[in-house]
């Protein structure tokens, strides 16, 4: 059994200091890796980053990040993810990483995402240049997802985003705002490549779990959803299934 | 005077502005003769924040008469939640 730890949203900010590292201190014997699932800081300043890096000093297990949009606000987002790597964050932008625990290998594959809506209500990249920008920052996302999934040749294949890549998780946030919450065609990266389980944020008000269209499990793990320092999911080894 | 419909925009303008607050996970509502403010935050700094905010913008916008209520929650962060088996 892997055991994966999962968490987004934890908005660090300068006033914020203890209150990530005081939930994390039994992670080490509770979960094999982390998972953040972007939005570390809440506004992206190198202090918060930094403030970040200090909360997770104590962790012992690997941890593997994507960045959110309020880590992109400050326009600092190189610097934040220096700070995190320096800190032992693997921090993944359309890349992919491999932990291995007790001999099975796991393959993270992560991005931001971005939003764009969700299939039959969605937007198009078409008409001015600000709106055919939107839709294919989204798409180059998905891309280069699928791309670093499509790389991992691991026992368990996990994808990591900040935005959604279904609309079951989004349930409890005002429709209206669906298309800035998330994006089909991060489902659809996934659902080509395949994985075993999806992990995002960012929607605080939406719900945990949901199903890509091609049956892989979402899991919202933005922590006001989760209601806890994180959530660790059970990925059942190789030979376990076989038996 | 600011329509309600505009001044529950202001608020959430003001609140993903303000260097206080940065929030963008605040929604305000006119209900009753108040503007009742919902959501989940990561500290009660930031709740406490966010109600000043809020109050300012009111001020600036309305004047007295229509009264702030701060229902915004902290989000927990405890660490005894069960873990879930992917079969």
């Amino acid at each position: 059994m892997t055991r994966v730890a999962a968490v987004g949203d934890i908005h660090v900010g300068t006033d914020s200091v203890g209150r990530v590292a005081a939930g994390l201190r039994r992670l080490g014997e509770r979960a094999d890796l982390l998972l953040l699932a972007g939005d570390l800081t809440r506004c992206g300043e190198v202090a918060e980053a930094r403030i970040v890096a200090d909360e997770l000093r104590d962790v012992t297990v690997p941890t593997v990040a994507v960045l959110g949009n309020h880590d992109h606000h400050a326009d600092q987002a190189g610097a934040v993810v220096d700070v995190l790597a320096d800190a032992g964050v693997w921090v993944l932008d359309g890349t992919a990483t491999t932990v291995e625990v007790d001999g099975v290998t796991v393959g993270i594959a992560g991005a931001k995402g971005f939003g764009g809506g969700f299939a039959g209500a969605c937007a198009s990249a078409f008409g001015e240049r600000a709106m055919k920008a939107f839709v294919e920052e989204t798409a180059g996302e998905a891309e280069r997802l699928q791309r670093a999934l499509l790389g991992l040749d691991t026992d368990h294949r996990i994808a990591l985003l900040h935005y959604a890549p279904v609309e079951e998780t989004l349930r409890g946030e005002r429709l209206e705002i669906y298309p800035f919450l998330g994006s089909h065609l991060l489902a659809e990266a996934v659902d080509a490549a395949g994985a075993d389980l999806v992990v995002h944020g960012h929607a605080h008000r939406g719900s945990e779990r949901g199903v890509t269209p091609g049956g892989i499990r979402v899991r919202n793990v933005a922590q006001p959803v989760i209601q806890q320092a994180y959530r660790v999911y059970d990925l059942r080894d190789p030979a376990a299934r076989v038996a | 005077m600011t329509t309600e419909p505009y001044l529950v925009q202001h608020i959430q303008d003001a609140l993903a502005a303000d260097p206080r607050a940065r929030e963008l996970g605040v929604d305000a509502q006119v209900v009753g003769g108040q503007v009742v403010l919902t959501g989940t935050v990561a500290t009660p700094g930031l709740r406490a924040a966010i109600g000043e905010v809020v109050d300012e913008v009111v001020a600036r916008e309305v004047g007295p008469g229509l009264q702030v209520v701060n229902e915004v929650a902290v989000m927990a962060s405890g660490d005894d939640g069960p873990a879930e088996e992917l079969s």
